[in-house]
């Protein structure tokens, strides 16, 4: 390529040297070594004068000083006058920090891209960023590449019936990830999230922040006790999502005067019968496999601003049935705050076809299971294992089942699951993390390194929920990154021993494979193999340590985009076509 | 009347917690709860632990030899993280600012990267700086936000007062680079100024040096910035002793004593190394017995105080608090 240098970081340069073979060059002469002291020192042993400077840096274990290499790198590029600097980063450093966690966490996915700005960079290319909303961090244009293309690939030359298999997600926020593999490959997907139960409630952090209508009610109660004070909380907030008993009236109307009269028995009851015509919704964005699911929804009110969500789920009727004071608090629980986990309106009307024949039954394919120290145990208590798979009546078994293994009543049942996929996600993010729900943030996402703590803890025992059928068929977990096992071995045992899949492949972009990770996948049985790309470097001695594991080449991604924005051309294609 | 609530905050990363403790003890405050994480991958993450709405925020952070672009990153990482909390103002206290000495393109294509660092405090948030005895004062310039380079002088000032026979001594500057420093101090004592030139031939390495002035009887002390590898000192040292010295000690601000200084040390004509406790050192001083620290604490935290409350910095310039 004339008039082009291509860079290399100290990171990666394997792939370095890959990109620049298929660019028919070599790496652009720089002496990359440290001061006595340990800052970073950088030169550039050849020209950059009004060049195109491609400046390619990955992570490794010391992922600051990548970051610091790189920035001066870029900088000195700068200062020595060349035309534009193009950072290539297959892995994108702190792209997991990209929004605020939690009070006073900082975003430093944006701070990187500001740095990278003042560094003098013109332009970012990088492979499957953590969040895609991250280029909108940047100054300058960024071309996300996907792998998929790639992952794809691999799937149809090396599963035997890939055609038959099932791309499920290990979290509700990387839905989007796997239905996107999903529709490329057609294939039906499914979704495995982790609950995770309290034994003991903690009084929520939050309880102190939210605002004064709350401690009011919870003083003509005259309660004090903490662990009521999260029951209460949640009480308050079902209230005040059930009250608006005129749908086209606004929420907050009816929110202070509702919150002032005391609440009685029948007042909960009443409330709830009616509930789920206006707040069970949220199924829009699920694909085929759940289309199980039935509308009866003929109170929806077209005029609500909520409208677009208002579909009914089935569960209208049972809610009425069952009176029991204490159970219904447990479903209380499962609603948030209202707005924070709308479905995204674009997928809209998938369900829009289907007939009201199937009347009341739940969703099929919904399978729980218990979780304790990171890994499925059988439920003893439940009649039959795979009471949901097969029978389309077996809400009240499985329901009971899970009632009798538990010790207290006022456990959150899992059934509110079974019902919706989204309340499912929205009680996640909040139980894990209590303070989501004034960070303004609904993305589970974000709760990755919390579920990898909570599977960890031996004190937790968590409820995992199977969406979708993979009976006797091979289950492809999808995220975009592998850093612990965890998660990854609760999903795959999920599929495995509840769903009854005949084998798993985990599949991801970054195979970051902190601390034991790769030996512990290793070593679990239902886990055929692991497929990751070479974005981020898997070092020699890591690939030694598994026999299972794959590393797919993205050179030629990576030297096709270089090329291609060198020369001017468009590099959409590399988004759908590329082998 | 807002103004009233507000109050200094001071955070401090993993470098320097002792020096942080101090700044604080002085103070009167205690330092702000902060949590520090790493993920397996070796990115930091940090949660603030207390509210910093409004108030008045001071980090400090020093960077220790084979960390610093760690601890840069988690300064940067803090600094963003009280932005976004809404912290008033942000004032980031780097007694030893890091990339100092890469300041100017000296080579074809070389990067300026002390320049690259003060975009980066500024992009991070940053609306204030106070660090210690810049490597050269123009990096000052280098930022769109006021910087408050304080000296150590005042405090050697006193030590060299306190500890040695001021009368017997003469202040040598190991390069021509220093002769404003040394010559500073020579005027604050009353006393006589020599010059080491020196032919440098590559970073950290020292040749051929020639003595310029008389240190014949005397107590010579070597003042410079910083003692890194300390080559540059000990081969001062061995000037000053072939040239008639009675004795040759060396005072630095930034003591940062990387791979083995330690050993040359103890096997140089150095009597004493007097550093500032700038940079952690505390291992050091174990491996090495000529070490001896001067306390700049109570500096920066008066920087800190008169910064917080809209007093004149400029009398630090001149005047080291009393312990």
């Amino acid at each position: 390529m004339r008039g082009a240098c291509v860079f290399s970081g100290s990171s990666h340069p394997s792939l370095v040297e890959a990109i620049c073979e298929r660019l028919g060059t070599k790496p652009a002469k720089v002496q990359l070594k440290k001061f006595a002291n340990g800052e970073t020192s950088v030169e550039i042993k050849e020209s950059v004068r009004e060049k195109d400077i491609f400046v390619v840096q990955s992570g490794s274990g010391q992922i600051n000083d990548n970051v610091m290499e790189l920035l001066i790198m870029i900088s000195a590029c700068k200062g020595g006058s060349a035309k534009s600097i193009t950072a290539v980063m297959p892995y994108f450093p702190y792209s997991r920090q990209s929004k605020r966690k939690t009070h006073r966490g900082a975003i430093t996915a944006r701070m990187l891209a500001n740095l990278l700005n003042v560094a003098g960079v013109d332009h970012v290319i990088t492979v499957d960023l953590h969040a895609n909303q991250m280029q909108g961090f940047f100054k300058c244009p960024v071309d996300n590449l996907l792998a998929e293309a790639l992952l794809a690939k691999w799937l149809r030359t090396n599963v035997p019936e890939w055609w038959e298999a099932v791309v499920v997600s290990k979290n509700p926020g990387g839905t989007k990830r796997v239905t996107s593999l999903a529709d490329a490959l057609k294939l039906s997907f499914g979704i495995v999230t982790t609950d995770r139960r309290r034994p003991h409630q903690q009084p929520s952090l939050n309880a102190s922040m939210l605002n004064s209508t709350i401690f009011e009610s919870m003083g003509t109660n005259g309660t004090n006790d903490t662990a009521e004070m999260g029951r209460e909380l949640e009480e308050v907030e079902a209230i005040v999502e059930v009250s608006d008993e005129d749908p086209h009236a606004p929420i907050e109307q009816d929110f202070a005067p509702r919150n002032a009269t005391p609440r009685t028995h029948a007042d909960l009851t009443e409330n709830r019968a009616r509930r789920p015509s206006k707040h069970r919704a949220a199924t829009a964005g699920l694909a085929p496999t759940l289309r199980t699911r039935v509308i009866n929804g003929s109170s929806d009110t077209p005029s609500s601003p909520l409208a677009r969500s208002t579909r009914l789920d089935s569960v209208g009727k049972e809610d009425a049935v069952m009176p029991d004071d204490s159970e219904g608090l447990g479903l209380q629980r499962r609603y948030t705050a209202p707005g924070i986990e709308q479905p995204p309106p674009d997928d809209d009307g998938y369900e829009a076809s289907d007939g009201d024949d199937e009347g009341d039954e739940r969703a099929r394919d919904v399978i729980t299971g218990r979780l304790i120290h990171g890994h499925i145990v059988d439920d003893d208590e439940v009649h039959s294992p795979n009471m949901s798979v097969q029978s389309g009546s077996n809400e009240n078994g499985e329901g009971s089942g899970q009632r009798d293994s538990r010790s207290s009543e006022d456990e959150p049942l899992p059934e509110p699951m079974a019902q919706s996929f989204m309340s499912t996600a929205s009680t996640h993010s909040r139980m894990l993390q209590p303070q989501y729900g004034l960070g303004g943030t609904g993305d589970a996402t974000a709760s990755d390194e919390e579920e990898e703590e909570a599977l960890k803890d031996p004190e937790i025992e968590s409820t995992v929920t199977l969406v979708g059928n993979v009976r006797d068929k091979p289950v492809l977990i999808v995220d975009d990154m592998i850093d612990k096992a965890g998660s990854w071995i609760a999903a795959a045992e999920t599929v495995v021993k509840r769903g009854g899949a005949t084998k798993v492949y985990c599949m991801a972009t970054h195979g970051l494979f902190g601390g034991d990770c790769l030996r512990e996948l290793d070593m679990c049985d239902e886990i055929e193999a692991i497929v990751v790309t070479d974005a981020f470097p898997v070092p020699p001695e890591k690939r030694r340590q598994s026999k299972k594991l794959v590393v797919l080449d993205v050179s030629g991604l990576l030297s096709e985009a270089i090329r291609r924005n060198h020369h001017g051309e468009s590099i959409s294609q590399l988004y759908t076509h590329f082998d | 009347m807002a103004m009233a609530t507000n109050s200094i905050k001071l955070l401090t990363g993993n470098s320097h917690g002792g020096l942080a403790k101090l700044v604080a003890d002085r103070l009167g405050i205690e330092l702000a709860k902060i949590m520090v994480l790493q993920y397996s991958n070796n990115e930091s993450s940090i949660s603030i632990g207390e509210s910093v709405r409004d108030e008045d925020v001071f980090i400090l952070q020093s960077t220790e030899p084979g960390n610093i672009n760690d601890h840069i990153m988690e300064l940067l990482i803090l600094i963003n993280a009280c932005r976004t909390a809404s912290a008033r103002r942000i004032t980031a206290v780097l007694p030893n600012f890091p990339y100092a000495r890469q300041d100017k393109k000296d080579k074809s294509r070389a990067p300026i990267t002390a320049k690259l660092m003060a975009n980066m405090l500024q992009t991070a948030g940053c609306n204030h700086v106070i660090t210690m005895d810049l490597h050269a004062s123009q990096i000052q310039g280098f930022f769109n936000v006021p910087v408050d380079n304080l000296y150590a002088e005042p405090s050697t000032l006193r030590w060299i007062r306190d500890n040695l026979p001021v009368r017997d001594c003469v202040i040598v500057s190991p390069d021509a680079g220093g002769a404003k420093r040394a010559t500073s101090i020579a005027d604050g004592l009353d006393l006589g100024f020599a010059l080491i030139h020196k032919e440098r031939a590559r970073p950290n390495e020292v040749s051929r040096m020639v003595l310029v002035g008389d240190v014949r009887d005397r107590i010579a002390i070597i003042v410079d910035d910083m003692a890194d590898t300390c080559g540059t000192l000990v081969k001062a040292a061995e000037v000053v002793m072939e040239h008639g010295a009675s004795q040759a000690i060396a005072i630095v601000t930034h003591g940062i004593l990387s791979g083995n200084a330690c050993e040359k040390l103890n096997n140089s004509r150095l009597q004493k190394l007097v550093v500032t406790n700038t940079v952690p050192h505390e291992e050091k001083k174990r491996k090495c017995e000529r070490i001896e620290t001067i306390d700049i604490s109570p500096t920066l935290a008066e920087a800190c105080r008169r910064t917080h409350n809209g007093e004149s910095v400029s009398f630090l310039f001149k005047h080291a608090p009393l312990d």
